[in-house]
């Protein structure tokens, strides 16, 4: 008997609720992104408002990002296709929503803590204990789904997706538990350099182990099937695999280049920062060739459009990363602008951006019924890809003002006339992105509850 | 003993990816690779209902190529750039 759009709309609770999130969260980290880009303006802008300090809504924004719109938005994609690719049902669908609910109550107590100011003041580790705490809760949960899962499979061979999807949930429950210090909740740090050094180790494995690996076990799932090809190669994808856990789990100390930390693991960052050509590279030829020939077909598909397109970003951040680990390079990138233009290309441009491609590529399958505006989502498309593009145009160069400035021997305030124009920019382009954000919050919420569409 | 933590933390990295890489290959997660690069597409609906092809999409497609050609010389520009000044 083939399956009602209500049997369906049942049986896929865990990635709904994940979808919803993603979308949700993403309308709101961007409209805090905005109020940051405002203080970067005016700096007084807002400021008889302390929940609104720019000290607290920048964690907020960077937090909300990471795990209210992208992590749950690939977690979406994954609790639909890791159960399609091992041939069996979500282990439990009752666990997956409450593992849903814990992770939106932790990312409403990061905003509510943050916005109190209750921070532990280091970068991407902001979060205070109890919110770690959480957040760890609900990672676990996913693990559990998804490893009962894995264990309960009808297809013997892990496909590379499952490779991903898992090594992301495990490795970032280990990385968030170690890189927040969760041993000594009164700071959540440890002192000095070690510190600093575990810090960015978790700073970058965040997104290295967490983002990266989800996203490519989507494109490796979603692309075949839009272009009707098979994989190129399923050895090479699991090269690539296996080269990304030995080679990422230890570069992030090439964000303490300036800092008295061990010479050898400088060198061990950089040099590894350089090998990640290897897996990026596996991975990226692996995917085109698989797309060789069917840019149309990819173009005719939303999702694959939105996770293509993430695919060239991955090629240009990663492209940017290994370049930026050089001493002489980052002597002019580092500390300025361009390295957020690099994280917004990384997290929008690559993870954000396929995202949005695994909510559009599942939300037909778990509702049984079409999305509701492909044309909204067209719309969305180019507004993020403008928005992208142009941040990034815009925050290199200003970096490259900023860092020849410095380099030259100028002092900082002075820099700040300079690159004023370009925050401008800056925000106005944000707009594009925060539209976009909300179209799909729409487009969302439409197609999940309020779709007129026919039955698929 | 100055740095034990990122020790311990590539470490326990290193130990959990040796035991799952020793059960991928007890558990012959290494064979039938051929017939995997296919799964995707095993339970996918019929070729006849895919979306069809717009010249719209065929131009979508080129533009993003010249976005992607203008990155790449824009890339190449800025590290020249940088290492130049060095």
């Amino acid at each position: 008997m083939a399956a009602t759009a209500d049997t369906i709309f049942d049986q896929h609770l865990t990635a709904r609720a994940f979808s919803l999130t993603s979308a949700f969260w993403f309308a709101f980290a961007t409209s805090i992104g905005m109020v940051a880009a405002g203080y970067l303006i005016a700096p007084d802008f807002m400021a008889n408002i302390p929940y609104l300090q720019f000290g607290r809504i920048r964690p907020i924004h960077v937090n909300l990002v990471l795990f209210g719109f992208v992590t749950p938005g690939l977690l979406a994609a994954a609790h639909y296709y890791v159960p399609r690719l091992l041939r069996t049902d979500l282990f439990s669908q009752k666990l997956g929503l409450m593992s849903v609910i814990l992770w939106n109550v932790a990312v409403v107590s990061a905003v509510v803590s943050l916005s109190t100011g209750h921070s532990q003041g280091r970068e991407y580790a902001e979060l205070i204990w109890p919110v770690d705490m959480l957040v760890i809760v609900s990672f676990a949960l996913v693990v559990l789904n998804l490893l009962m899962t894995v264990r309960r499979r009808k297809e013997p061979v892990l496909y590379v997706s499952i490779w991903y999807a898992c090594a992301a949930v495990i490795l970032t429950a280990l990385t968030f538990s170690l890189g927040n210090v969760i041993w000594r909740p009164d700071t959540g740090a440890l002192l000095g350099i070690p510190d600093a050094i575990l810090l960015w180790f978790y700073g970058h494995n965040v997104f290295g182990l967490l983002l990266t690996p989800l996203t490519l076990g989507l494109a490796y799932y979603v692309i075949p099937i839009v272009t009707r090809n098979p994989l190129y190669s399923h050895t090479l994808s699991l090269i690539g695999f296996w080269s990304l856990l030995v080679v990422y789990t230890h570069i992030g100390t090439h964000h303490l280049l300036q800092v008295p930390v061990p010479t050898w693991l400088k060198v061990v960052a950089t040099v590894d920062s350089v090998a990640m050509v290897i897996p990026v590279m596996v991975f990226l030829i692996n995917i085109w060739y698989t797309a060789k020939g069917k840019l149309g077909e990819i173009h005719a598909d939303i999702a694959g459009k939105f996770i293509f397109t993430g695919t060239i970003f991955y090629f240009f951040v990663s492209i940017q990363g290994s370049i930026m680990a050089l001493p002489q390079v980052q002597r002019i990138t580092h500390f300025n602008n361009w390295v957020i233009a690099h994280s917004h290309l990384g997290v929008l441009g690559f993870a954000g951006l396929s995202a949005l491609g695994g909510l559009y590529y599942i939300l037909p399958k778990i509702t049984g019924k079409p999305l509701y505006s492909r044309f909204l989502a067209d719309l969305q498309y180019w507004l993020v890809l403008i928005g992208i593009v142009g941040f990034t145009v815009v925050l290199t160069i200003a970096g490259l003002v900023q860092g020849n400035s410095w380099f030259a021997g100028e002092t900082l305030y002075r820099t700040l006339p300079e690159i004023h124009s370009y925050y401008v920019v800056r925000l106005s382009i944000g707009l594009f992105i925060a539209l976009a954000a909300y179209i799909g919050l729409y487009n969302v919420i439409r197609t999940i509850y309020f779709n007129p569409g026919e039955e698929a | 003993m100055y740095y034990p933590y990122f020790i311990a933390y590539m470490l326990s990295g290193f130990v959990i990816s040796l035991i799952v890489l020793f059960w991928a290959l007890r558990h012959g997660q290494f064979r039938d690779q051929k017939r995997l690069r296919f799964l995707p597409l095993a339970d996918e609906p019929d070729p006849g209902s895919a979306t069809r092809v717009t010249r719209m999409n065929r131009w979508e497609g080129f533009v993003l190529l010249g976005l992607a050609c203008a990155g790449l010389a824009t890339t190449a520009a800025v590290l020249f750039f940088t290492l130049y000044r060095w």
